[in-house]
């Protein structure tokens, strides 16, 4: 049984990636092309015309927008998957979690190509590798924990609520502006700031501009509260579908 | 006689009325009862609206009673669905495939079995090619092939004995009925009483989401007709 689970997540996963390739006539090249296509903007508003951007602020802002569009994509897309897949759901008795996280899986996928992209372009701009990289997977793994468990809570509420999904986009708009993605939270005033540094986003984003804008190693502690607290999020999140999947059969398409 | 391999005991199932806060429940399954042995076949008669579908998906383990009570031994039920999970943009193999594990097959089985589907399904070269340039009729017959892989231990059929054109509608039926007659649990739910006649051993008939009648074939059949008012037409 697992290991036909195993293998359904697998397969279904390729099928993910392959049918996305397929959906358009650029296909593969959107993976890059997206992200790359809104980094310009901000670059545009933030640097060229506010001049708020500051000597790093390329490297910074490329760095922030792949790490936060893969969070997105894990919230949104493994947050919808259920609600999307309800034909199925009615049709055939399949492990409920298995949607959502194949999203996940996939979006995950496509993060990592394009990671690889953004550090040959950093290596180029003069950032060179260095041994804080080691922490990398460790950063990512609570990310993707932590996006995770958020994308599950949203999966599990929008088969029965969808009207949810529009006011999803905009807290995650909001979140994206409070987690420093786009501008540094030193410009922030005091008491806001460290308000909005208690956002694992915000630590989590640190951690790996640390890492690889500076060689810095991260805050251990930081990211060992951020991961109690993604795990929490997770354990949450998984609870609520496993308790409310009885219900998702039931729901009209 | 065996130990059942399915038992509901006064099986009730409940829908939201509409989608809205508070709305009402209406209640598709009100008490139904049936127990299912190994190798019975099974037919399930009742006019339009009387739950046989819902009852299917609850044998199926798709919906949980919210009422009464189901026993059911370590056995697999599956859900025969056309095209269960088909994707568009890929392949008529990467769908097969795909369908496969959904239907509760291993990748290497369902691997192995491509070329029998392939040849079932009359694609040919299409196989290889993605679903969204086939015709309707292609992808039912992809859909039949793949799901006369699965193998369950009790399967379940929900009016779809036959698809495609003339021809094969001859053999895609022609293929379940062997199914059938090979010594599988099966449960079918059809309004085409010969077919039920033919297929089945066994009745159980419903009325409202409540089970009327459970029993032989000819006798339920005979109490079916007599409360519809129509002369049985068995010979």
């Amino acid at each position: 049984m697992r290991l036909h689970v195993l293998e359904l997540i697998r397969f279904s996963t390729y099928a993910e990636l392959r049918a996305e390739r397929s959906r358009s006539y650029l296909g593969l090249i959107w993976w890059v092309a997206e992200p790359a296509m809104m980094m310009a903007a901000f670059w545009l508003v933030f640097a060229v015309i506010l001049k708020t951007g500051g000597p790093d602020y390329l490297p910074f802002l490329l760095i922030g927008l792949t790490v936060w569009q893969w969070m997105k994509s894990c919230i949104t897309h493994g947050g919808y998957a259920i609600w999307t897949n309800l034909g199925l759901i009615r049709q055939a008795r399949l492990p409920i979690l298995v949607f959502p996280f194949v999203q996940m899986l996939a979006d995950t996928i496509k993060f990592l190509y394009i990671f690889g992209l953004l550090l040959v372009i950093l290596w180029v701009a003069g950032y060179p590798p260095h041994a804080a990289y080691i922490a990398l997977p460790i950063v990512f793994a609570v990310t993707l924990l932590f996006a995770a468990g958020a994308g599950f809570l949203v999966a599990a509420v929008v088969p029965l609520i969808p009207d949810l999904r529009f006011v999803i986009e905009q807290v995650l708009t909001v979140v994206m502006f409070l987690s420093g993605v786009v501008f540094a939270l030193d410009q922030v005033p005091s008491p806001l700031r460290e308000v909005i540094a208690l956002n694992p986003v915000a630590t989590l984003l640190d951690a790996t501009r640390g890492i690889l804008m500076r060689g810095d190693w991260p805050n251990w502690l930081a990211l060992l509260k951020v991961s109690l607290i993604s795990a929490l999020v997770c354990a949450i999140g998984i609870g609520c579908v496993l308790r409310l999947s009885p219900r998702y059969p039931k729901l009209a398409v | 006689m065996s130990e059942p391999l399915i038992e509901l005991e006064h099986v009730g199932i409940a829908f939201s009325a509409q989608r809205r806060v508070g709305s009402g429940k209406f209640w598709a399954l009100e008490d139904v009862s049936l127990s299912l042995r190994r190798g019975e076949r099974l037919g399930v008669i009742g006019r339009n609206g009387a739950g046989k579908s819902t009852l299917l998906r609850v044998l199926a383990g798709i919906l949980r009673p919210d009422r009464g009570s189901m026993r059911r031994g370590a056995v697999s039920c599956q859900l025969l669905s056309l095209a269960l999970g088909f994707t568009p943009h890929l392949t008529g193999r990467d769908n097969a495939i795909l369908s496969g594990l959904m239907i509760g097959l291993r990748h290497r089985d369902i691997v192995a079995r491509l070329p029998a589907i392939r040849e079932f399904s009359e694609l040919g070269d299409f196989f290889d090619q993605p679903i969204a340039s086939y015709s309707s009729g292609m992808v039912m017959r992809l859909g039949f092939s793949v799901a006369m892989q699965a193998e369950p231990d009790v399967l379940l059929i929900d009016e779809v004995l036959a698809v495609g054109d003339a021809e094969f509608q001859e053999k895609s039926g022609a293929a379940l009925r062997e199914r059938m007659r090979h010594g599988h649990t099966v449960v079918l739910v059809s309004h085409d009483e010969k077919q039920v006649a033919a297929l089945c051993d066994r009745l159980l008939w419903i009325e409202h989401g409540r089970s009327v009648l459970e029993g032989d074939r000819d006798s339920v059949f005979e109490a079916y007709h007599r409360e519809l008012h129509v002369a049985a037409p068995l010979s």
